[in-house]
């Protein structure tokens, strides 16, 4: 491998950057865009979930009851109604997620310790949400109802009773469970895999389409100098956003670093020549521009997505699909941003993620050399 | 040169309006700052050949290009089949054939499926697409080849079939834009052949080249250089009214002797032609004796000394020569 | 009348269909992305792997741990012996969440004292730890009450009752909470945005960069119907992908379909008219496919996190809520979850189809009008 051949490229393919100033602001605008809106406008946190109201009972018991979940915050009151159209209307049409139905002896059944059964109507579609509201419904309703039973009893036995357990929850890595803490780090990931592959995906094929490549096979440029050459600006674009999203994590969005900067760094690196190479096979193999872009979508953005746990935990996966993704890069960066940045690890527990990095990258380089055939047709 | 342009114009005023395929009027287009082509004026007859000449760069596409409808004129006016090139585009577009420099046909469709979608295009009567699309395809020579993937012809051939899908509508003019660029002798002879076949039948051909043997088998010319138009009129009369005269010269050494006679005050302008020279001088009669005796000082006999008819390339050159020598002083006034 | 258009639709047809690489993006991706994707998209928190540190050992910190167990939620994977050892196991993501009960559990109960149990969750994943935790609560909070009572029945004989307050749930639409039946219809409506919008963002730029644009130009073709023959073929094949991919859903995924499948068809109609709108207005301003495609991308991939797909609507700031107005995969996914897991119909729906429809009809007409016949 020359080097000075490998300048060249490298000069050429950077004019070619800089000419297209439009591809290049969207290299650079679309991780920007990205941060912020996950920073400010997309969250998993789910709270004030639209409560619709029916209390039949209409008591200051029952209305207190009621309280307690409109109070709260993870409930907003949505409206309050005397028939079951108006929460079937509301639900139907998104307005309401919960309703809260209190049966018209309420109060007076509790006092004459008859059983009551409060209904909760909830829209099941979304079941995350609804899972998270349940739990919390759940959660309200439960204290309540342990109250009325202390109540009841140290009316009877004139004493004052406590409950026999307690939960101490202790959240570690983030404490305030912060979806942001979360997904910034796993953002990260799925940016560099997305512009990196986005970026290099169009570079061969485009000098195929238009009948450039011909004449570069007529130089001795060997495939390898080539690629290495094509590479190194898009190199420089992915350097350049990740430290846009390491410093708009810190500054910005205030998300803390735990672990070590320079590890951090390092295997970023790591993985940005990986989805380097993963979009320089993907441009190799595709020979058109059109299909190397759809198989640079299909083959980067949807997994780093859906299949990184970035967003989907793995271990929901059934088991088939988990060992589908230990084929996706994404997969193990997500895991090491996270160690990194939330739980604050180091190489001790993270080498293994990042021996499987280095393994990718040099396995997609030289797949992407050894297919790369000098020849027309 | 202007009284080319003149003479030219003064036989056209003559026909009919309806007998004019392309009329131009001080027609521009700038790109920024630079003046692709400027206060263009030209007609041209039905049923005639004309070539658009000059060299690369000189303005010759994008003149092609506002006449189909491609580009928008910055500056005048211009009609084309009788419709206006500003407001009626479309209309034009009916009425012409179009042929780029480059390829334009699509490459993963087969012969007949670019013909028949050309055919659905320009709205061909279904009884009329069988019968043009045999006739294109034996125009073309693909007969045997109809199945074939237009990205695996052979350059001829796709030349051929681009001509083919361009007047597939029979239109009664088609411009050319550097049709044979690329193309082997022989098929462009045979492509010239076309060319007449459909000139024969009536159609305006509005044709661009560089290559001087095309422009040759043109019924009139047109020079344009910097996005002027230069010189006007048949090959005959461009050769005719060139004012100088024209010195052949071979000898030993050709390329001293370039040096030699680019010097004599005589000399307006010389250049390597084949083996010999070509010497543009005003009055060969005087110049002849002068070139032989500075050549033999130099113990350079002439083995040919003598004046020629000159070609259309030696115009052309001295043309723009000429068009040169008028621009340099402005050019330095500028800076 | 129509002529010019058939030959527009024959050639497209022609173009997509010749390219092998082009079927497969086209037919076999999508499908086995609906099946890769739609085993991905579940964020049901079951089986979450649990470390148990009993310090305490007793028969009722046992009987917890066996509780939680059993609940389905917890999976016992490791059973250890100091703290350390948690946080070792909670680093390498072995485990999720650890339960610690101390020394002298069930002596505080048995003295009418609270007892502490320790539930640690890794806040690294806050939704699954945010389900973990209020799991935890739920079971323990159940114990205590049943130890509770048991204690007072034996202090006061066996005829006490306490007061019953019960929490009847009824959940419509989605009984189980199979969060697969709420994300595999947004993974159907975004496969359809990503395959028809690159196909109509890069077919004209194409013909652009090709060349065979400017012979495209000579012709007497209608703006409308260049636009329109670039347009139906990628329609016929979204239409094509949502059939395919609803069948794998339904028989599949078993996701169940209850509402009306011909308003799912029109309403796939006008979604795709925005979404093929989006893509040629793209590539009727763009100057390469390289353009094209990272301009498509600019709008997809925001259109898809904006879209309440994963990330409800809902929770976003309000002004940001008010531009997904703008997002035709926002208002597809409200119609074919509501079609899907509703059964809901024209009735409740109309909004949305509306909003798409007026979109739809919008960006064609600005790609359209923004479509020259003409070079630069």
């Amino acid at each position: 491998m020359k080097l000075r051949r490998v300048r060249a490229v490298a000069r050429k393919e950077f004019l070619h950057v800089l000419r297209d100033p439009r591809s290049l602001i969207m290299g650079l605008a679309i991780p920007m865009l990205l941060l912020f809106m996950f920073g400010y406008a997309l969250t998993l946190d789910v709270d004030r979930v639209p409560l619709i109201v029916w209390d039949q009972s209409a008591t200051p018991e029952s209305r207190e009851f009621v309280e307690r979940f409109t109070g709260s915050r993870y409930f907003d009151l949505a409206g309050t109604t005397d028939n079951y159209r108006t929460i079937e209307q509301a639900i139907d049409t998104r307005r309401a997620l919960l309703a809260l139905v209190v049966p018209t002896g309420f109060t007076r059944d509790l006092q004459a310790n008859r059983p009551v059964a409060v209904q909760l109507l909830i829209d099941g579609s979304d079941a995350n949400t609804a899972t998270i509201a349940l739990g919390y419904a759940e959660f309200i309703f439960a204290g309540y109802a342990r109250e009325i039973r202390l109540e009841e009893l140290q009316r009877r036995g004139g004493q004052t009773l406590r409950p026999p357990l307690a939960v101490e929850p202790r959240v570690w890595f983030n404490a305030d469970m912060l979806s942001r803490n979360a997904i910034v780090p796993g953002l990260i990931a799925v940016i560099m895999m997305v512009i990196a592959a986005l970026l290099t995906s169009l570079t061969v094929a485009r000098e195929w389409e238009n009948g450039t490549m011909e004449q570069l096979i007529a130089t001795p440029l060997t495939g390898p100098e080539l690629i290495v050459g094509k590479l190194v600006p898009y190199f420089c674009i992915g350097v350049f956003d990740l430290a846009l999203c390491v410093l708009v994590g810190r500054y910005v969005f205030d998300v803390p670093l735990r672990g070590a900067l320079p590890l951090l760094l390092g295997l970023s690196l790591l993985y940005l020549l990986v989805a380097l190479s993963l979009g320089m096979l993907i441009s190799i193999l595709g020979k058109t521009q059109f299909v190397a872009s759809q198989f640079a979508m299909v083959a980067t953005l949807l997994p780093a997505f859906l299949l990184s746990g970035f967003v989907f935990p793995i271990e929901n996966m059934p088991g088939l699909l988990q060992m589908v993704t230990h084929v996706i890069p994404a997969r193990y960066f997500v895991t090491i941003l996270r160690g990194i940045y939330l739980k604050g690890v180091g190489p001790t527990v993270l080498w293994s993620e990042a021996l499987l990095l280095a393994l990718f990258g040099l396995v997609f380089l030289s797949l992407a050399m050894c297919k790369f055939r000098k020849k027309i047709g | 040169m202007p009284c080319l342009a003149t003479a030219a114009r003064g036989e056209t005023v003559t026909d009919s309006e309806a007998a004019i395929a392309v009329k131009l009027h001080a027609l521009g287009k700038r790109f920024g700052d630079f003046i692709a082509v400027n206060r263009l004026d030209l007609d041209i007859r039905r049923g005639e050949i004309f070539g658009f000449l000059g060299p690369n760069g000189a303005g010759k596409s994008t003149t092609i290009r506002m006449l189909c409808g491609l580009l928008a004129p910055s500056a005048g006016s211009g009609t084309v089949a009788g419709f206006d090139i500003v407001a009626e585009p479309e209309r034009i577009k009916e009425q012409i054939g179009y042929m780029s420099q480059k390829f334009s046909l699509y490459e993963d469709l087969t012969v007949e499926e670019n013909i028949d979608f050309y055919a659905g295009i320009y709205k061909l009567p279904v009884g009329r697409r069988r019968e043009r699309k045999e006739w294109v395809i034996a125009m073309a020579g693909l007969a045997a080849h109809r199945q074939a993937l237009t990205a695996t012809l052979s350059g001829g051939w796709k030349q051929r079939l681009a001509l083919g899908c361009a007047i597939l509508h029979e239109p009664p003019i088609i411009f050319l834009d550097e049709p044979t660029a690329g193309v082997d002798p022989l098929s462009r002879r045979s492509f010239w052949a076309l060319i007449y076949q459909l000139a024969d039948a009536g159609v305006t051909v509005f044709v661009t080249t560089h290559y001087m043997d095309e422009a040759e088998y043109c019924d009139r010319l047109g020079l344009i250089y910097r996005g002027e138009l230069i010189a006007l009129g048949t090959p005959e009369e461009l050769k005719a009214a060139m004012a100088e005269e024209l010195v052949e010269v071979s000898c030993a050494r050709p390329q001293e002797a370039l040096v030699l006679l680019e010097a004599l005050p005589e000399t307006r302008h010389a250049a390597l032609f084949g083996r010999g020279l070509h010497v543009v001088v005003d009055h060969a009669e005087q110049a002849i004796p002068l070139i032989a005796a500075s050549l033999e000082a130099a113990n350079l006999p002439p083995e040919r000394l003598e004046r020629i008819v000159p070609s259309l390339e030696d115009v052309f050159v001295s043309l723009i020569e000429a068009r040169d020598r008028l621009a340099a002083p402005v050019a330095e006034v500028k800076r | 009348m129509f002529a010019r258009l058939k030959a527009m639709l024959v050639k497209e047809f022609t173009q997509i269909l010749r390219n092998p690489k082009m079927r497969v993006v086209i037919f076999i991706v999508p499908m086995v992305q609906i099946i890769v994707f739609g085993y991905a998209v579940n964020t049901d928190v079951k089986h979450i792997a649990t470390a148990v540190y009993d310090l305490d050992n007793s028969v009722p910190s046992r009987e917890l741990v066996a509780r939680l167990e059993q609940s389905g939620y917890f999976d016992i994977v490791a059973r250890v012996g100091g703290v350390d050892q948690i946080g070792n196991l909670i680093d390498h993501g072995r485990v999720k969440a650890a339960i610690q009960i101390n020394h002298g559990f069930a002596a505080d109960i048995k003295g009418g004292r609270t007892a502490a149990v320790q539930v640690l969750v890794d806040g690294s994943d806050p939704n699954t730890a945010r389900i973990v935790l209020s799991h935890a609560v739920t079971i323990v909070g159940r114990y205590s009450d049943q130890l509770l009572v048991e204690r007072e029945v034996r202090r006061r004989g066996a005829a006490w009752q306490p007061p019953e307050l019960d929490l009847q749930i009824r959940t419509w639409f989605n009984e189980n909470l199979e969060s697969r039946n709420y994300y595999v219809p947004g993974v159907m409506a975004q496969l359809v945005l990503i395959v028809t919008m690159m196909l109509s963002a890069m077919s004209v730029v194409r013909e652009k960069e090709v060349g065979t644009m400017e012979q495209m130009i000579v012709t007497p073709i209608r703006r409308w119907e260049f636009i329109l023959g670039k347009t139906l073929p990628f329609a016929l094949v979204g239409y094509l992908n949502v059939a395919m991919v609803t069948a794998l859903a339904a028989f599949w995924f078993d996701i169940p379909i209850r509402g009306n499948l011909l308003l799912l068809g029109v309403a796939t109609g006008v979604y795709l008219l925005s979404t093929l709108g989006f893509g040629l207005w793209i590539s009727t301003v763009s100057q390469s496919q390289q353009q094209a495609m990272m301009s498509a991308f600019m709008f997809m991939f925001p259109a898809m996190l904006l879209s309440g797909f994963a990330f409800p609507v809902e929770n976003m700031p309000e002004s940001i809520q008010y531009l997904t107005w703008l997002n035709p995969l926002r208002h597809y996914l409200v119609i074919i979850r509501g079609i899907f897991l509703k059964g809901v119909g024209l009735a409740v729906l109309w909004p949305q189809i509306a909003v798409l429809a007026a979109l739809g009809t919008g960006i064609l007409a600005v790609a359209i009008y923004r479509f020259r016949k003409t070079v630069s």
